[in-house]
């Protein structure tokens, strides 16, 4: 019997998947024990936390086996949760064996994100957007979006180099500080608070917040706790970076009281 | 007028919002539908605060809530997990401004109103936490029952 060992593999397989792309916990477990229910495997245990995942089946027979899983926390992709859940759909459904999930399972994760000149352009859009919802001008509207194809740009080259979260949050909301400075120096009739919230915007911890209050909600406290502690500190982190390129701006000659 | 600004907020808040699930890679089928929850969820927001007054913190939970009830009922209706409509749509209602207003008083030293803010930002995070669980308190099986209604009509013109 390996039969058991593969399924167990292929079930933390896409666990693992769910989990790196941002699904919640509760999601991820009832899927899991779904999988391996509709492959006929009786006794099982799943727990999954959200940087891990532990699973064992047979436990006692001759085929008993274990996985267990390391997973990073991840940034957020919903095509890939969205096609995840439609694996699972089908495999609960008996109509996909193991070999064709193995294959699905590889199309889910290799479904292409948008180019990057796109992502640029609606980053900078979904800026400009904000301000303006926040109460900007039509001015302001379109230094946000300027400024926030800048940070989408920088946000790139950071997970590219794979610097840590801190240093990423920090670094990119000093840069929108300072990009909605540069209107003030040259005199444009700008209301410079308008434009930096429009900016901060894509780096604002609402996703893994939501994911929190539901991992809460659901009874998973641990996980909701590691959750709400990475909101907390990423919120943290755009409050020091604007803290910090606004109290140099204050010792610079010229620098005035903003509000 | 007050018709047509309504409808220009919900029409920016919509592009908004698609964008953003552009960025977090939404199927592009959805894409259409997040950017409709979520601009809904700002236009409770937004019509509360305006027209009715109503203090921000009781309007943010309503707003969740409406989006919370909504992403679901897309959950049902379309076929795809909630959280593809609930997690771009919240963007709007997260206390972005609150975070900075906040940091902006503690470094120019205005401890009143950084104290004002700060316990507003949170009050606001609270009342999404509110809202989000209010919405998911309505019971599944009233939503199933609207998916099934939908499905019906959805096979009958098919035939």
């Amino acid at each position: 019997m390996v039969k058991t060992k593969e399924i167990l593999t292929l079930t933390v397989e896409i666990g693992d998947a769910m989990l790196r792309n941002g699904a919640e916990i509760y999601r991820i477990e009832d899927s899991l024990a779904r999988i391996l229910k509709a492959y006929d495997i009786k006794n099982f245990d799943v727990y999954v936390l959200s940087n891990g995942i532990f699973a064992s089946a047979n436990e006692g027979l001759d085929d008993a086996c274990s996985v267990i899983r390391h997973t990073p926390l991840g940034d957020v992709n919903l095509g890939k949760i969205s096609a995840l859940n439609q694996l699972t759909r089908d495999i609960c459904c008996k109509n996909c064996d193991v070999e064709t999930a193995w294959k699905r399972l590889d199309e889910c994760l290799n479904i292409p994100s948008p180019k990057k000149s796109y992502l640029i352009f609606f980053c900078g859009l979904g800026c400009a957007c904000f301000g303006y919802l926040y109460g900007g001008s039509l001015i302001d509207s379109f230094m946000a979006f300027l400024a926030g194809m800048v940070l989408k740009w920088f946000l790139m080259v950071c997970e590219k180099r794979k610097y840590s979260r801190f240093t990423k949050n920090v670094f990119s909301s000093m840069i929108a500080t300072f990009l909605s400075l540069i209107p003030l120096y040259v005199n444009l009739p700008v209301s410079q608070d308008k434009i930096v919230i429009g900016i901060i915007m894509p780096l604002v911890p609402g996703m893994t917040f939501t994911t929190s209050i539901r991992d809460f909600y659901n009874g998973d406290y641990l996980c909701g706790a590691i959750h709400l502690i990475d909101a907390l500190l990423t919120a943290l982190c755009i409050a020091a970076g604007v803290g910090i390129v606004i109290s140099i701006y204050q010792q610079t000659p010229g620098g005035m009281s903003l509000l | 007028m007050m018709i047509i600004n309504f409808f220009i907020q919900f029409l920016v808040a919509m592009i908004a919002i698609m964008s953003f699930s552009i960025l977090f890679n939404a199927p592009k089928k959805e894409v259409i539908f997040c950017g409709f929850s979520g601009a809904l969820g700002w236009i409770v927001y937004y019509i509360l605060v305006r027209n009715y007054k109503v203090s921000i913190i009781v309007s943010a939970l309503v707003a969740t809530a409406t989006l919370t009830i909504f992403s679901r009922a897309f959950a049902v209706i379309r076929m795809h997990p909630a959280t593809i409509y609930l997690l771009p749509g919240i963007f709007p209602l997260v206390p972005g401004a609150g975070i900075y207003y906040t940091a902006y008083y503690l470094i120019t030293k205005q401890h009143a109103l950084f104290a004002q803010k700060g316990l507003e930002t949170f009050e606001v995070a609270v009342a999404i936490v509110f809202g989000i669980i209010f919405g998911f308190a309505i019971p599944q099986t009233l939503l199933a029952k609207l998916g099934i209604i939908f499905h019906r009509k959805k096979t009958n013109t098919e035939n």
